[in-house]
């Protein structure tokens, strides 16, 4: 489950719960229609992701490139899913705050 | 979805799979690792006969009943030995020493697998990688591509069936030299499990990643004169001939005492072996050994004992079950002396207890140093002093030595497709290695203060007049 705030400074992508290999299936389409053609900074919001799966470290990934790294973060990582990033070595790709 | 890596190999990629992998497994809690690791050992076990078969048609080697065995062994007894095994989060908690362990994954493992253990290493591996949450690549031998492949991918759907990370394994088709070195030595690589021949191992050991071994055996089996000879040469037979000879622990030489010499070699012709002549053992020692590489040849390995008797141009009747070269020495001078993994043994006649025991330290040091040593006895006594004064691992005894070192099936050791073989054989241990070999403990120390150091004037460390015998007991006072 996916929500998105679109202001005028940013895209926000708020993720919901686990994001493992389904749900990531089910999504992936939809996240990267909406990110298109999108001007402003994107951010993932994931303080309610307790959980991810190797299919949304490829979506952050793609989106990182897709952006750019300078215009592509992720928030509110929570420290579980933070050592995910860092054992993967996103971490030096993806900002992560 | 098949992780199978063909070549050219992107070792990058490789690696960049097995690190998300990681990084996915380290979320996983006990229990759905544990059903990983159940899912994964039935699909092994429910394939066991199909992947023996398959072992023995691409090898060559052995025999497709005792490889199913080899399989049950990797699958249900590994199975049973790990399944309670903590590996996640605290796996132990001392409040009275203030000490709490964590049980952290390694990382990506690198396999190394044997040609004549395929499948069953490779099912191995995987399960106590899994069990601890650690991708891991499979290397197959390059004589053992297709069943080991086929193992792997047999675990990998299972695993995946249960939602394990994706790439938590990975397989290798064929490999370059220079491809597998540079995978030993990529950073992002945690571990290599290196069950092989000697430059494999010598190649990860030299890789700069940690990595666990194994060295070669030349198990001498001595039979002391407490032994009860019939069960003794009947175990020998069953750890012998099991996949003909192809286990590194099975036994090389046989020792026994004069007096014991003739009872032990007609118990052995009962049983269908042949006691070769002088002449006959240097027409063996022709096509077992190979002069050049100074190591057994691999025409013999898992062959059965006719077939290598025909080899050497002797005439055997066809239920011969091992043949029996007596040497008088050990070493180069002697090639049968030597580690060959096939129904030959060597065969020494001792003068005396001691001559035996250093007959069988010689022998272990002849190749087979921190291996496995093996002693038929009754006698607690000479148990104690023969395995006080081996280099092995293993010390077993009253049993076959194949099975017997590997573990789970006459005793009480882990069952292990691995075997460490301590310093003596380049190793960092001598266990059979298993999942606990496979983890990173952290442990979270409270305050608990040394209370004799805390009441302690350590003023008087600074004065140089008062030795240990006097700081001691300043020390311990009132304690």
């Amino acid at each position: 489950m996916i929500s998105y705030i679109a202001g005028p400074e940013k895209l926000i992508c708020r993720f919901e719960d686990r994001m493992d290999t389904v749900q990531c299936q089910a999504v992936e389409k939809e996240i990267f229609e909406k990110l298109q053609g999108v001007g402003t900074p994107i951010v993932f919001d994931l303080e309610r992701v307790a959980y991810i799966a190797s299919s949304f470290l490829r979506i952050c990934l793609r989106a990182c490139k897709e952006a750019g790294a300078e215009r592509f973060s992720l928030i509110h990582v929570c420290p579980e899913v933070k050592k995910v990033f860092k054992i993967a070595g996103f971490d030096r790709q993806i900002n992560i705050q | 979805m098949s992780e199978k890596i063909s070549a050219p190999i992107d070792v990058n990629a490789v690696m960049e799979k097995a690190a998300c992998a990681a990084a996915v497994f380290s979320q996983l809690d006990q229990e759905h690792t544990d059903r990983i690791v159940r899912a994964v050992y039935e699909a092994g076990f429910n394939n066991r006969v199909r992947l023996a078969k398959l072992a023995v048609d691409e090898t060559g080697v052995g025999n497709w009943r005792d490889k199913v065995l080899k399989n049950v062994v990797a699958t249900q007894l590994v199975y049973e030995d790990i399944k309670d095994h903590k590996t996640v989060g605290i796996i132990s908690e001392d409040k009275e020493l203030g000490i709490v362990e964590i049980a952290q994954p390694l990382g990506p493992i690198f396999a190394v697998i044997p040609v004549t253990n395929p499948t069953s290493t490779v099912m191995f591996k995987i399960l106590i990688a899994l069990k601890t949450r650690n991708p891991v690549i499979i290397h197959p031998h390059s004589r053992a591509i297709k069943c080991s492949c086929e193992a792997a991918r047999i675990c990998y759907e299972a695993a995946l069936a249960e939602d394990a990370p994706e790439d938590c394994i990975q397989w290798m088709e064929k490999t370059t030299r220079e491809e597998t070195h540079a995978l030993m030595q990529h950073p992002k690589l945690a571990l290599i499990l290196a069950t092989g021949g000697g430059s494999l191992v010598n190649a990860a050991y030299s890789s700069g990643t940690p990595a666990l071994g194994v060295g070669a055996g030349n198990v001498p089996v001595f039979l002391e004169r407490s032994a009860d000879i019939p069960f003794a040469v009947e175990q020998i037979l069953i750890s012998k001939t099991f996949d003909n000879g192809t286990i590194c622990a099975s036994e090389q030489a046989l020792v026994v005492e004069k007096p014991l010499a003739a009872k032990v070699i007609k118990e052995f012709e009962k049983r269908n072996a042949r006691v070769l002549s002088d002449e006959e053992v240097r027409r063996v020692e022709k096509v077992a050994y190979d002069e050049e590489r100074m190591m057994m040849s691999m025409a013999v390995v898992g062959k059965t004992a006719p077939e290598i008797a025909k080899l050497a141009g002797i005439d055997v009747p066809p239920q011969t079950t091992l043949l029996i070269a007596p040497l008088e020495g050990i070493g180069r001078a002697h090639p049968l002396s030597a580690e060959i993994l096939a129904p030959i043994l060597a065969f020494y006649v001792a003068e005396d207890f001691q001559n035996a025991v250093n007959l069988c330290i010689d022998l272990n040091y002849f190749g087979g140093i921190g291996h496995t040593v093996s002693l038929f006895s009754n006698d607690e006594e000479k148990i104690k002093q023969f395995a006080s004064v081996m280099n092995a691992g293993r010390v077993v005894v009253n049993m076959p030595s194949s099975q017997g070192a590997v573990g789970g099936m006459y005793n009480t050791l882990h069952p292990s497709f691995t075997l460490g073989c301590g310093t003596g054989g380049k190793n960092i241990t001598t266990d059979n290695i298993t999942t606990k070999h496979l983890l990173n403990i952290q442990r979270i120390s409270r305050r608990r203060v040394n209370r004799r150091l805390e009441h302690f004037d350590k003023a008087l460390y600074l004065d140089e007049s008062l030795d240990a015998k006097a700081i001691e007991k300043e020390y311990n006072r009132n304690y």
